[in-house]
């Protein structure tokens, strides 16, 4: 962290929820508190769309909303980009649904409202480091694969040359 | 005739007559006996009815607590979804009031911690516009979430329904006209009003309430309809009675849920700007009048609400009709 009290790390975080003053509620903390690029959406298919062009590290849904629901979303999000951080935001009534669904998309976290900033920081701040490490493994990995591919090659070659 | 003779003639009939009353005595204590067996059965039997009568009325008296009970629950349960509901409503803005609150004591905070520093420099000024833009986009949030929260206890008040609206004798045309006035914006170029009015004598009623119950049922009406559309106003009077009829060519009512119009709520409307209260209120409004509304119809064609209202309130309907059915 930085003096200002900013969280000096980088990432992209969706949020969505059809309700404009959660969105507006949590953007305008995030804004505040962290340096992250937020990108709000109060539709579920405007933010997917967003997300396979963005790539964010974290996305944050509500559970109840017309159309398709957070469970729904994240599902498809999940399928678009394993790798990107998946809460959800539900309200108290609809916590039982919300549960029983969990198992289903790999979630990450769940909230509940109402929410406690700190905590979504720190949920939000975890996710998306989670999110940038698996990316990070994720590169590690295909950058082995391929020097090991031309070590093969390599000793395809020696093996042709002297033998 | 000789003495012997009468002798035995009258010995003779003293034994036919002995004979007789014992015959005659056996005769009449054989039927007084039937007469008796008779009046036990008859008691026994009026007893068995006594008996089966107190059953019925013990039976009839568990039905009656039953049906109370059965009605009670509904209303208890009718209570219990609407306070659900309220805090269904309540919670998503206060959630917001909440983590928005928290972000403004935060902003605050830092640029008071900025302004106490004498030497402020460049940088640290562009830090301020950052944290007044945080502040300006939870005022925002702010505006909101208060207006939701008017708007819920809006409807609550509404609900629990203040006594100091004034009976008066008006003409119901003009309350429809201002309701319709109110709901222009709404109504635009998409929806075509048509108004059938009959003549209709002046009414005894409470104006607001009952303009409260046109808004909402024309509200609905608009609704209902999407894209462009038709909305017939029409009035009629008759035997000491007027009604009111709003017909739309909206979506209509699918027959499952005709009988779940009026309960607390019951809601189509997606935004979740309301509760669905608005025909539970509007019933009660009615009901208060001593009148009642009724709903027809047809799925991908259209409904008709129909408030039908007596011209004069009756006197037992407008206080202790309402005060049984109400409370918050």
């Amino acid at each position: 962290m930085s003096l200002d009290g900013r969280d000096g790390m980088d990432g992209t975080v969706v949020l969505v929820d059809d309700e404009e003053m959660v969105l507006d509620a949590i953007e305008g903390f995030l804004e505040l508190e962290t340096s992250y690029r937020v990108l709000g959406f109060t539709s579920p298919d405007r933010a997917l769309d967003a997300i396979g062009e963005e790539r964010p590290e974290a996305i944050l849904a509500d559970f109840l909303m017309p159309g398709m629901d957070g469970i729904q979303l994240l599902e498809r999000v999940r399928a678009v980009d394993p790798t990107a951080t998946r809460i959800l935001l539900t309200g108290y009534a609809d916590r039982d649904n919300a549960i029983r669904a969990i198992n289903r998309v790999g979630l990450y976290h769940y909230m509940e409202k109402p929410w406690d900033n700190e905590h979504l920081k720190l949920v939000i701040r975890n996710g998306v480091e989670r999110s940038w490490l698996f990316r990070q493994l994720d590169e590690r990995l295909e950058e082995l694969e391929s020097a090991n591919e031309e070590l093969h090659e390599i000793r395809r070659r020696l093996v042709r040359t002297f033998l | 005739m000789t003495a012997p003779g009468i002798v035995v003639l009258v010995v003779g009939g003293v034994a036919l007559l002995g004979l007789g009353v014992t015959v005659g005595g056996l005769w009449a204590r054989r039927r007084a006996d039937r007469l008796d067996r008779r009046y036990r059965d008859l008691e026994r039997e009026a007893r068995e009815l006594r008996e089966a009568c107190r059953e019925l009325r013990a039976s009839y008296a568990e039905l009656q607590s039953s049906e109370a009970a059965q009605v009670n629950d509904a209303r208890v349960s009718s209570v219990g979804s609407l306070v659900a509901g309220v805090a269904h409503e309540m919670n998503t803005p206060l959630g917001a009031l909440n983590a928005s609150h928290d972000t403004f004591r935060r902003a605050l905070d830092r640029l008071q911690d900025i302004l106490a520093d004498e030497r402020v420099d460049p940088e640290e000024l562009e830090e301020v516009r950052r944290i007044v833009r945080a502040v300006d986009r939870t005022a925002r949030t702010q505006d909101l979430a208060f207006e939701r929260l008017a708007h819920v206890v809006d409807e609550l008040r509404a609900f629990g329904r203040p006594d100091d609206a004034e009976i008066s004798v008006v003409d119901l045309h003009d309350g429809l006209e201002s309701t319709l006035t109110v709901l222009g914006h709404e109504l635009g170029d998409r929806i075509v009003v048509e108004r059938r009015y009959g003549d209709l004598p002046p009414v005894e009623c409470h104006p607001h309430r009952l303009n409260q119950v046109f808004l909402n049922l024309l509200s609905n009406a608009i609704h209902a309809i999407h894209g462009p559309g038709t909305i017939v106003v029409g009035t009629d009077a008759g035997d000491g009675q007027v009604t009111v009829a709003i017909e739309d060519s909206g979506v209509g009512i699918p027959e499952e849920d005709l009988p779940k119009i009026f309960d607390a709520g019951f809601t189509t409307r997606k935004e979740r700007k309301g509760m669905g209260l608005g025909l539970l209120i509007s019933q009660q409004i009615v009901h208060q009048h001593g009148g009642r509304i009724e709903v027809e119809s047809r799925p991908g064609e259209g409904s008709t609400f129909r408030v039908r209202l007596p011209v004069r309130i009756p006197a037992s309907g407008a206080r202790a009709g309402g005060a049984g059915e109400a409370g918050p």
